[in-house]
């Protein structure tokens, strides 16, 4: 007998809509969100963190609804009690070390004095800031205080945890650490919503991802998925070539084929049939090895695919 | 951060039943009471507090009037004036103002909201850390200005029953005046941005007003109902006559009894910390105003 997991959407909303006197925040928003690791994405304004902040509870909707965990978040105490939140601001109590505040956190939470101290310590090893967790955190670096944050919403260890930009003032190698941290909270049943308006980034933890632009879903789904809504529009092919020149006029005329710009030894053509122009380029490869030393897909990172509806949508086309 | 696998459940309990409200209230309390105690405006007011107590001695050593006080009469005038009209209400905006202010001006109310706590608990695990802090800053001036106001004098002397029952009613008025204007300074704390400029005016101004416009306005006060409480008559405390530019008019003064004035302080109290608690449920503390900040 085969047993069906129904696995139910860690976020729900319908029509969620939300606004600040006359600036809507967000727009008519209905989407789900299975368990796993999603990325919010959208650019500065987009309404990610207003979406986050309504998922939390700490705003009520304007209009429509949203339920997290099956039931409505704001002052319900069950579902406070299953999920953590990282914000994007820092936000700290002053003449706070970064241990108390994790710990006072924690007890905030109902946890005993010791269960909180067990937790907070657990959660600064976790993103490895012991060494300096008993400094105050007036004297954290940016890296540090987002460190901090992260820690407050691990110790809870929550089933639903949002990441309200965490690369934010990472360097590095605290980027590639936060990557392998969310990555492995997901291989552990967590789920994850991370906001970012940084493609790059998601696309390191995620193939899930929402695109809000506007205050308005323009986009849901897998990063493949949303990448086929733009197969019928211009993807960008850029060649490295030794015989540029020759290779722009080779595809000028093709019919799918509306823009092709060199510069120096770069080939950069526009198309509407992408498919087409890789099987000529793989042609030509084997025929005249000198014309072609590298191909890039512009439009292989999210970055691109990003931009590309972002552009449209703020021009409403 | 490191690659090891990450606890699904650091505590353990979460999996079983909620908090308990006990466990949120002294976690309230006790970081309110760290937060307030660490602070150095504490250490200020404090300081502040204790100046009264300078006031007999430096009256008993450089006074020169013939019609210097007694040693009681001293005490109660220190005790109504100072500690029960005038800091009680100025500690209470000092502290009381800021415990919820403070967390929202630092948006770090945002963690308490997104955490599974009890409004309520909460909001009253602040208040008594405010108490906890305030309280004994002020027992222990009025007990050094008590005895100061023994220094040499006659008539007032803590050993005496009659003296140390009088002292005691101040205490126990000093800290129900204390909770009423630090409940009310709570409530201005969670309902507006600027609640010591409104507790300023509210307090020292509107309360003074009312008690010397004729009629029954100053119902509408704290004021009213704490020296309801006081041990001295109304009669005796209360300004019947308000003399001014214009002439001198009479003023009926309505008291009310100390079992009444105590019952309506704690109503007080009891509206105040649950309409902050209300405050905290139906407001939002996203922190940003505008689309998608």
């Amino acid at each position: 007998m085969t047993v069906d997991v129904v696995r139910q959407p860690v976020i729900e909303a319908r029509d969620l809509s939300k606004w600040f006197g006359e600036v809507v925040a967000l727009n008519n928003v209905t989407l789900s969100i299975a368990p796993g690791v999603t990325g919010v994405l959208g650019p500065n304004g987009a309404g990610k963190s207003t979406f986050i902040k309504l998922a939390l509870g700490l705003y009520a909707p304007s209009r429509g609804e949203i339920r997290v965990l099956g039931e409505p978040p704001r002052n319900n105490r069950r579902v406070l009690a299953r999920i953590g939140w990282c914000p994007e601001v820092d936000h700290f109590y002053d003449h706070t070390t970064g241990f108390e505040f994790v710990y006072w956190l924690c007890r905030y939470w109902g946890m005993s004095p010791r269960s909180a101290r067990a937790a907070a310590l657990e959660a600064c090893e976790m993103v490895r800031i012991t060494d300096r967790m008993d400094d105050p955190i007036d004297e954290y670096s940016k890296g540090m205080r987002q460190r901090i944050k992260i820690a407050q919403a691990l110790a809870l260890s929550p089933e639903l945890i949002f990441l309200d930009e965490p690369m934010n003032g990472l360097d590095p190698r605290g980027r590639e650490e936060m990557y392998a941290l969310i990555r492995s909270l997901g291989d552990r049943g967590v789920s994850v919503i991370v906001s970012s308006h940084i493609l790059y980034e998601v696309e390191r933890i995620t193939d899930n991802v929402v695109l809000l632009v506007g205050g308005t879903l323009i986009a849901q789904g897998r990063v493949r998925d949303i990448r086929e809504l733009i197969d019928r529009y211009p993807h960008t092919i850029r060649v490295v070539s030794d015989q540029p020149a020759q290779l722009a006029k080779r595809f000028a005329g093709d019919p799918g084929v509306f823009a092709v710009e060199t510069r120096g030894d770069t080939v950069t053509i526009r198309t509407l049939t992408p498919d087409d122009c890789y099987e000529t380029l793989n042609i030509l490869a084997v025929k005249a090895p000198g014309w072609i030393r590298a191909i890039e897909c512009a439009d292989n990172n999210l970055q691109a695919v990003f931009d590309y509806l972002t552009k449209k949508t703020v021009s409403g086309v | 951060m490191n690659d090891s696998p990450v606890p699904v459940v650091l505590w353990t309990e979460a999996t079983g039943n909620a908090p308990s409200l006990g466990q949120q209230f002294r976690a309230s309390l006790e970081h309110a009471f760290i937060i307030m105690t660490r602070r150095r405006r504490f250490a200020l007011a404090a300081a502040l507090t204790f100046l009264p107590a300078l006031v007999p001695i430096m009256e008993s050593f450089f006074g020169r009037s013939v019609h210097a006080l007694m040693a009681s009469e001293l005490f109660t005038r220190l005790a109504e004036k100072l500690f029960i009209d005038l800091l009680s209400p100025l500690l209470g905006l000092f502290f009381a103002t800021l415990l919820i202010a403070e967390d929202v001006e630092l948006r770090t109310i945002s963690y308490i909201l997104t955490r599974p706590i009890s409004r309520t608990a909460w909001v009253l695990g602040r208040f008594t850390a405010f108490l906890m802090a305030a309280a004994p800053i002020l027992l222990v001036s009025l007990t050094i200005t008590a005895l100061a106001c023994g220094v040499k004098r006659q008539g007032f002397v803590l050993s005496n029953v009659n003296d140390f029952w009088l002292f005691g009613h101040y205490v126990a008025v000093q800290t129900i005046a204390l909770a009423a204007y630090g409940a009310f300074a709570l409530f201005l704390g969670a309902f507006s941005r600027r609640p010591i400029v409104y507790g300023v005016l509210l307090i020292y101004g509107w309360q003074r007003v009312a008690t010397f416009v004729p009629g029954v306005i100053d119902f509408l006060t704290i004021q009213k109902y704490v020296d309801g409480l006081k041990p001295v008559l109304a009669t005796q405390r209360n300004l019947v006559s308000i003399q001014t530019a214009l002439g001198t008019f009479q003023r009926e003064v309505f008291a009310i009894g100390a079992a009444k004035a105590m019952v309506i302080l704690i109503l007080m109290i009891m509206v105040f910390l649950g309409a902050s608690a209300l405050s905290l449920r139906l407001r939002e503390f996203g922190g940003d105003k505008t689309a998608g900040a």
